[in-house]
């Protein structure tokens, strides 16, 4: 749709476009916050926004400790809206920015620096130091980039793969369909017919979860890094 | 000729996510079984599975981005 317009990659602006959609999405949800009277039943929108944050502030709780909470829990609710938006993009004729490396390359970078500075933060430069001292430091580095890799390749892997498969069977049922005299020949009738049910798993629930997976994961990197708690 | 080499090259390649189907059923079986034993645990049990299969998919994942790979760009 947007095909080198003024010369710049046609992913930039789905990018720009999406960000877009979260800017208005969220100016919407805090218009409705602000109008919703606290005493009253929480229902609509708000009741959504509020079992959403709900989520994610246990699963962040749960799994870290709670001065790591208070700053990781936005960051990760702007991310898993985020990555859940772009995994979805393909039901609105855009191509997905999560099938493009560079974005999910950025995204397993936040996520790997976040794990350098919540533990550097939480043990202080000394202690951070001091996890490093050990015969097995070459191993910690490629578990590092291992971490890295993983968590981008997995979320590429998973939206090109359902992006690439998506339009082979489109092309697939398209010569199916042309066999079909009259109608066939000009409209893809078969695909209109067959493609929803794969798009509901390939597009919402694959993305779904890998939204949720990358999310989930991201938090529990973070917060094997920590020091343990002290048991109380 | 070197197009067909090169499809069976892909389909060697997906071939690796025969043994990572075997083992992301293996991790729900025993979900489902430790569910079965103690159902209060059930959501720990339940996002803990889910995590093991996400991670050990990676591998499929892997696999199908090499035969993309090798299709794509390798046989265009």
């Amino acid at each position: 749709m947007f095909d080198n317009l003024f010369g710049i990659q046609p992913a930039v602006v789905y990018i720009a476009l999406i960000s877009i959609v979260i800017a208005v999405f969220l100016i919407i949800v805090n218009i409705s916050l602000k109008k919703y009277d606290p005493l009253s039943k929480p229902k609509g929108l708000v009741l959504l926004v509020m079992m959403f944050a709900e989520m994610i502030d246990s699963l962040v709780k749960e799994k870290t400790n709670e001065r790591v909470a208070k700053f990781l829990t936005p960051y990760i609710m702007t991310v898993a809206v985020y990555i859940f938006l772009s995994n979805i993009a393909g039901l609105f004729a855009i191509e997905c920015p999560t099938s493009n490396f560079s974005v999910t390359l950025v995204l397993a970078l936040i996520t790997c620096t976040m794990i350098e500075v919540f533990s550097i933060r939480e043990r202080g430069l000394g202690g951070y130091i001091k996890t490093w001292m050990t015969p097995m430091s070459i191993v910690n580095i490629i578990s590092k980039i291992s971490t890295l890799l993983s968590l981008s390749l997995r979320l590429f892997g998973n939206i090109l793969s359902g992006t690439v498969l998506m339009s082979v069977i489109y092309q697939l049922l398209n010569s199916i369909s042309s066999m079909i005299p009259l109608i066939g020949e000009k409209f893809n009738i078969i695909g209109v017919m067959v493609a929803p049910v794969l798009h509901a798993y390939f597009d919402i629930f694959s993305g779904f979860m890998q939204a949720f997976i990358f999310v989930m994961l991201s938090v529990s990197f973070i917060g094997n890094e920590l020091p343990k708690k002290e048991e109380n | 000729m070197e197009k067909g080499l090169l499809g069976i090259a892909a389909a060697v390649c997906v071939f690796g996510g025969c043994a990572t189907g075997i083992g992301e059923g293996l991790i729900m079986a025993k979900a489902v079984e430790s569910i079965g034993k103690n159902p209060d645990a059930a959501d720990k049990i339940q996002s803990m599975a889910i995590i093991g299969a996400a991670i050990s998919e990676t591998c499929a994942i892997y696999c199908l981005l090499i035969a993309f790979l090798i299709i794509f760009v390798l046989g265009a």
